[in-house]
């Protein structure tokens, strides 16, 4: 336990040293966050937009004024014709074109359906599917009160003639703000970056230093070196979480509605994961920047099939089955969930019991690794 | 001048031995790249398909059957459940794991014939914003619909949104990720391998060997660049070719306005890493930077996944800042559009006004570190 303690007191005397490392892992990264934080936005906003409207009647007006005035688009001016809609979308100058037919009003008119070209930029799949979606609501919407006001005349309302009412009720996120989903998330990867990175930054630097060498000699059994090692990265990673946490709640007012106590629970099944990656990469690789360059390369794919921002749900089966061993999923489905939505560990046991496993395997095969290397 | 050339050729030699003897860097330069486009290739998937949803059904009747079908059958849902009263909606939520649960009320059967109709409410988790919103959008159709068909009632539809899809008519998510994959790992592969260049020598003592023989600076910087520069030429290549054979995305524009700009903005990336470079002194502290200042600003401030015309304007100012968000702009109008030069000189005289500045500033930090 003493040997432990000098470890750790080392180790943290080295970081102290080190004081450029340190603030490399930690500024850049929490300004990021908070930068990041803005970005990671899922809402599509401010899409330009050009209408060319070739029936010119009262109704196609009343249209165009509905979707130029809404705030989700910026109106990019009227198109003369259809060439100059897709010229402006060749040249970027609009992401959304609409075309209103000739015939427009006197469909409206005669109670048959009129017809409305949109053009989408198709280059973003994504944002280009979510604005044409609020195009087409704008546009439905539009239409049911020129229903409604032609229902009103003959003395009817619009409840009478459909049979329900569909009342969407939105929880755990009523504005759905995507910060909220977002930067839970973003906590996760800190807690990775850091402890992964600096955890093999340290055995790396001792090597090269030939200090590695040096704490070989000594009695200390190889076990003990990479818990000396691991505990003080440990210690940042949580200093780390709750500067996030903190962050997330008075910077960015998201409501924290479960039970700390959970939270630290996961990061030290998680903690055990990422710090036996860095420290098992960091003894296989033989120059810094190979285990750099390993532990950045494991991380970035552990990022992508983490549903950080690509849901897993929606990739194929076999990739669904693939992330079951990474132990970032896990650990970013129950920081969101837990808070979210409170959840505990009643709910998340089975993302516990897998961090679990992955955790003792990894850090196993760390300690086995390392043995090897200095042996 | 031929002179000049020989001594740029000598450094470019001694720059290609590093690469060549370190076989496992190498390695993950040109394996990163294949993996990450068939990871990507497979994963990237924008369209929402299953949501699981659950159905709190107190009316039991065909009317409510029929929903539950419906809902069953799109595809955008599947009904994991059908349950009876739900005491606790958000532990329900916690524990089952839906993310949906539609309430149909228990006099459902005798309200939907009655003028004003039955109200029906669903109940969304928010908590995945993005998911939230499309099913909050979908709910209606996919509740009054079915209903409307079993009451033999046609849907007044005044007006029809028909969309067409430019530049890439079947949303398919290889024309999305590969222009942004391209610019990712060309930014990655040149700012990372240039950005241990020179601190390498640092740490190693040879700096002042390569500064007191007969070399002018910009041969040094030239002679390091090259080498690298053809190494994420190549990888650039690898992106178009897989992108190519395996996800069937072609350029349809100008492969050689494709390939100038490639190497512009290369050289853009490689000066950045040799400011890096010339800045630190540690090649572990070199190598971090770059990872800090590519990776992730890449990812979610050039418009690659997120738009940046839904950011705040600070943001967007930002954005206009990165090279990558203009080079992003180019190849995919390049590979999509298919436009020329006359449509993006804008972007590619920003591009080129930024690789002189970055080349300067690294020369000009070079002489001083010299």
């Amino acid at each position: 336990m003493r040997r432990l303690r000098i470890l750790i007191w080392k180790e943290f005397r080295q970081l102290h040293n080190d004081p450029i490392a340190v603030r490399l892992m930690i500024f850049p990264v929490l300004v990021q966050m908070l930068v990041l934080g803005y970005a990671v936005t899922t809402e599509v906003r401010n899409t330009p937009i050009t209408i060319c409207d070739r029936s010119n009647t009262p109704q196609s007006r009343s249209l165009v004024g509905t979707i130029a005035g809404n705030a989700l688009f910026v109106f990019k001016g009227m198109a003369a014709t259809e060439e100059d809609v897709r010229a402006r979308l060749d040249d970027g100058h609009a992401r959304i074109g609409i075309v209103i037919s000739p015939d427009f009003a006197t469909a409206i008119g005669q109670g048959r359906a009129a017809d409305i070209e949109m053009l989408v930029d198709g280059q973003d799949a994504n944002s280009s599917n979510v604005a044409g979606g609020y195009v087409r609501a704008i546009v439905q919407g539009w239409a049911k009160q020129v229903y409604a006001r032609k229902l009103e005349a003959q003395g009817l309302s619009i409840d009478d003639v459909l049979p329900a009412r569909v009342q969407p009720v939105i929880l755990f996120n009523p504005l759905l703000k995507s910060t909220w989903f977002m930067v839970p998330a973003m906590a996760v990867l800190l807690v990775t970056m850091v402890t992964a990175l600096l955890t093999g930054f340290s055995i790396v630097r001792e090597r090269e230093a030939g200090t590695l060498e040096q704490l070989m000699v000594t009695p200390l059994e190889s076990a003990e070196l990479v818990i000396g090692k691991s505990i003080p990265f440990m210690l940042i990673g949580f200093v780390e979480l709750c500067a996030v946490l903190l962050v997330a709640k008075v910077w960015f007012m998201i409501p924290f509605r479960g039970n700390y106590l959970t939270i630290f629970l996961f990061a030290f099944i998680y903690m055990f994961s990422s710090i036996g990656l860095g420290i098992l990469v960091s003894s296989i690789a033989r120059t810094p920047h190979q285990a750099l360059y390993f532990t950045w390369f494991i991380l970035i794919f552990f990022v992508l099939l983490s549903g950080f921002f690509l849901p897993l749900e929606n990739m194929p089966h076999w990739i669904q089955q693939f992330t079951r061993i990474n132990p970032l999923r896990y650990f970013m489905f129950a920081v969101r969930e837990v808070f979210l939505k409170g959840s505990g560990i009643g709910e998340l046991w089975r993302e516990a019991a897998a961090m679990l496993v992955i955790g003792c395997v990894v850090y196993s095969m760390a300690m086995v690794s390392f043995k090897r290397r200095i042996g | 001048m031929p002179n000049t050339l020989s001594r740029i050729g000598a450094i470019m030699r001694k720059e290609s031995l590093h690469i060549v003897r370190d076989p496992q860097t190498l390695f993950i330069v040109i394996a990163m790249p294949a993996v990450m486009m068939f990871i990507f290739g497979y994963a990237f998937t924008t369209d929402v398909r299953d949501v699981a949803v659950a159905v709190q059904d107190l009316s039991r009747s065909t009317e409510s059957g029929a929903i539950v079908r419906s809902i069953d059958a799109s595809t955008m849902f599947r009904v994991a459940a059908v349950e009876g009263p739900i005491a606790d909606p958000l532990e329900y939520f916690r524990t089952n794991r839906v993310k949906a649960i539609v309430c149909i009320p228990s006099d459902f059967a005798a309200a939907i014939r009655r003028p004003g109709g039955a109200a029906v409410q669903v109940l969304v988790d928010g908590s995945d914003s993005n998911l939230g919103n499309m099913i909050r959008n979908a709910a209606e159709a996919a509740i009054l619909d079915p209903l409307l068909r079993v009451l033999n009632i046609t849907r007044p539809d005044p007006v029809l949104v028909h969309q067409h899809v430019l530049y890439n008519p079947h949303q398919r998510s290889a024309f999305f990720f590969v222009p942004g994959l391209m610019v990712l790992i060309l930014s990655m592969m040149s700012a990372l391998l240039t950005s241990v260049a020179l601190v390498r020598e640092k740490e190693m003592g040879t700096m002042a060997q390569l500064v007191v023989s007969p070399l002018h600076s910009f041969e040094i910087i030239a002679g390091k660049l090259v080498p690298f520069m053809i190494l994420a030429a190549v990888d650039g290549a690898l992106v178009l070719f897989i992108g190519r054979v395996a996800f069937g995305v072609q350029v349809s524009g100008s492969m050689l306005l494709l390939a100038s700009v490639s190497v512009l903005y290369i050289v853009v990336m490689l000066s950045f890493g040799l400011l890096i470079s010339s800045i630190t002194n540690r090649q572990l502290h070199a190598m971090f930077i770059a990872i800090i200042v590519t990776l992730l600003p890449i990812i979610m401030l050039t418009g690659y996944v997120f738009p940046v015309a839904s950011m705040p304007a600070p943001l967007r100012w930002l954005s206009a800042t990165i090279p990558a968000t203009y080079f992003l702009q180019i190849v995919r109008a390049i590979i999509l559009k298919g436009v020329g030069a006359d449509v993006l000189w804008m972007p590619i005289s920003v591009l080129t006004v930024q690789a002189i500045i970055l080349i300067a500033a690294s020369i000009k930090r070079f002489r001083m570190v010299a």
